[in-house]
């Protein structure tokens, strides 16, 4: 059996035969895993300093002295690293004295410290395929980012109590600015919003749960729904990027909703995140410091969105980006202000931030040509194997070897 | 007739995008899937906008030439670009308290291009450029 590093859902049911860097037949493997698999051989990443081909010892050492010449240094991305790595990017962030930080800062990172710190109850994807009645994506397309999630754990699969499966046993509620794939699947569960408009579903929903009448065009709907979630036995709230951005930092109004939900009956909530190990990250960061991101270990541990990247760029004179691409996400205005400071990018593939790199390391594509381990979305720990060998070293290894050069 | 149309823009992650990403951001099926910005077809009509066409959007942050698909489904106002290197060249860069960008949602200018589709080495180097 095989593994997917394609996503933060990390099947675990996956057969391959893999020939030639291709794939002849599969088995589970959605269309994004297929990709991620047909990628080994797809634009990767050289050793460089300067633009110029260098051996690897060369660019360990090079990246070592980008990071011990430097006063503020930040170290970002690691969604795509294993726990391994993480965790020795910890250390080293420890070492050097330094910020490290992920993309969770300007994104879910809120949402995730809440259920780290126990503030938001939340369950597992098994839980979900086991029990759960309702599931609600709030400004998140499953379909589209994480394709088997509805069909593996939640709206299609038959589960322990669940064995009537979305055709009778569950529910699926969309609330999104647009008619996503999985809004399409919802049907009549798909809620429109207006851009922005979360927090104001957000009211109508607690004012039909408090037994008034919402302010909303569509009332019937709307009062349908509070009937629907007082009904479920156990609820999820899958959330996403949508919804995040919409509330920014404040999480008041959500936090009052689950609240509510929970005095009527069961709800968790399950950020979906994209990388396949954001969630590895946050809790490794969480477990050392109490936050997910954005932490500072120049004078003990500090920590603020002042240590987010989107402002630390301001403060820092050498990044290094691990298993992420800024340069590619970032607004232009952020990406200018990053390429202007001496960077290193240790990837397996070329992409945007690699290429304004004063220096490269590649690394092996883990799940695939090496092995390790991970945090699902959920935070299930999964270990993985290597699929196919390469020489490309583990993300682990070339951490822990700067650590020694620094 | 020619002109400008002022749209909310609303960034997504497509399937079909995130599979292109995969095997190669720097080949053309990613820039088909990324560098494209769905549109009212009732609402640009009077730009002279046709499905398929290129199209400039752009605002005080930056600008791209993209590809326009016009939807039957009425959203006027409102426009849906993949999350991508053409969509962050729009976004804002300003940085609320707690930390967190606005990716997913910005105004835009959008008008009719008689240029072709930004490339992906061309966002590159204006990045580099800075």
């Amino acid at each position: 059996m095989a593994f997917c590093t394609g996503c933060s859902l990390l099947c675990d049911d996956i057969e391959v035969d893999f020939q030639g860097g291709k794939i002849k037949k599969t088995m589970n493997l959605c269309r994004k895993g297929h990709a991620h698999y047909d990628s080994l051989g797809v634009d990767r990443l050289a050793p460089a300093v300067d633009g110029s081909s260098v051996g690897i010892d060369e660019a360990v050492s090079a990246a070592a002295e980008v990071l011990a010449g430097a006063e503020n240094v930040l170290l970002f991305g690691w969604g795509n690293s294993t726990l391994a790595a993480q965790g020795a990017g910890v250390k080293l962030a420890k070492k050097l004295g330094c910020v490290i930080d992920d993309p969770s800062s300007y994104s879910q990172g809120l949402i995730t410290e809440k259920i780290l710190a126990g503030d938001f109850p939340t369950c597992t994807f098994d839980d979900v395929r086991n029990f759960a009645d309702v599931s609600i994506y709030w400004g998140d397309d499953p379909s589209s980012s994480h394709p088997r999630h509805m069909s593996r754990f939640s709206y299609f699969p038959r589960g322990e109590k669940r064995q009537r499966g979305y055709e009778e046993d569950r529910e699926a509620i969309v609330i999104d600015v647009r008619k996503s794939p999985t809004a399409q699947i919802a049907a009549d569960g798909f809620f429109k919003i207006l851009p922005g408009g979360d927090g104001e579903f957000m009211e109508a929903l607690m004012a039909t749960l408090g037994g008034k009448i919402p302010k909303v065009e569509d009332k019937k709907k709307m009062l349908n729904l509070g009937t629907k979630l007082r009904k479920a036995k156990f609820g999820v709230i899958f959330t996403g990027p949508g919804l995040a951005h919409s509330l920014g930092g404040d999480l008041a109004g959500f936090a009052s909703l689950v609240g509510r939900l929970n005095e009527l009956t069961r709800f968790s909530v399950i950020p979906s995140l994209s990388d396949y190990n954001s969630r590895g990250f946050n809790q490794t960061l969480f477990d050392k410091t109490g936050h997910v991101n954005g932490v500072s270990f120049k004078n003990g541990v500090d920590h603020g969105p002042e240590f987010g990247i989107a402002k630390y760029l301001d403060a820092c004179d050498a990044v290094m980006v691990v298993g992420s691409d800024p340069a590619a996400v970032l607004p232009g205005t952020l990406a200018k202000k990053l390429a202007k400071v001496p960077m290193v990018a240790v990837n397996s593939f070329k992409n945007l931030t690699t290429d304004i790199a004063k220096v490269t390391v590649p690394t092996a594509v883990a799940g695939l040509e090496v092995g390790g381990s991970a945090l699902r979305a959920d935070g299930l720990r999964v270990e993985f194997d290597a699929f196919v060998e390469s020489d490309y070293l583990p993300d682990v290894e070339v951490v822990e070897r700067m650590m020694e050069a620094v | 007739m020619a002109g400008k149309a002022e749209v909310t823009v609303i960034t997504y992650r497509g399937i079909f995008q995130e599979v292109e990403e995969a095997l190669g951001m720097y080949s053309e099926g990613y820039r088909d899937q990324s560098a494209l910005v769905v549109l009212d077809k009732g609402e640009v009509k009077e730009l002279g906008v046709e499905d398929g066409q290129p199209v400039i959007l752009e605002n005080g942050f930056g600008k791209v030439v993209v590809t326009a698909k016009l939807s039957e489904d009425p959203h006027p106002g409102v426009a849906f670009m993949p999350s991508s290197p053409w969509s962050a060249q729009l976004a804002s860069g300003e940085v609320g308290e707690d930390g967190i960008l606005d990716l997913k949602r910005f105004r835009a200018q959008v008008s009719k291009a008689n240029e072709a589709v930004t490339t992906i080495e061309e966002i590159g180097e204006r990045i580099r450029a800075a």
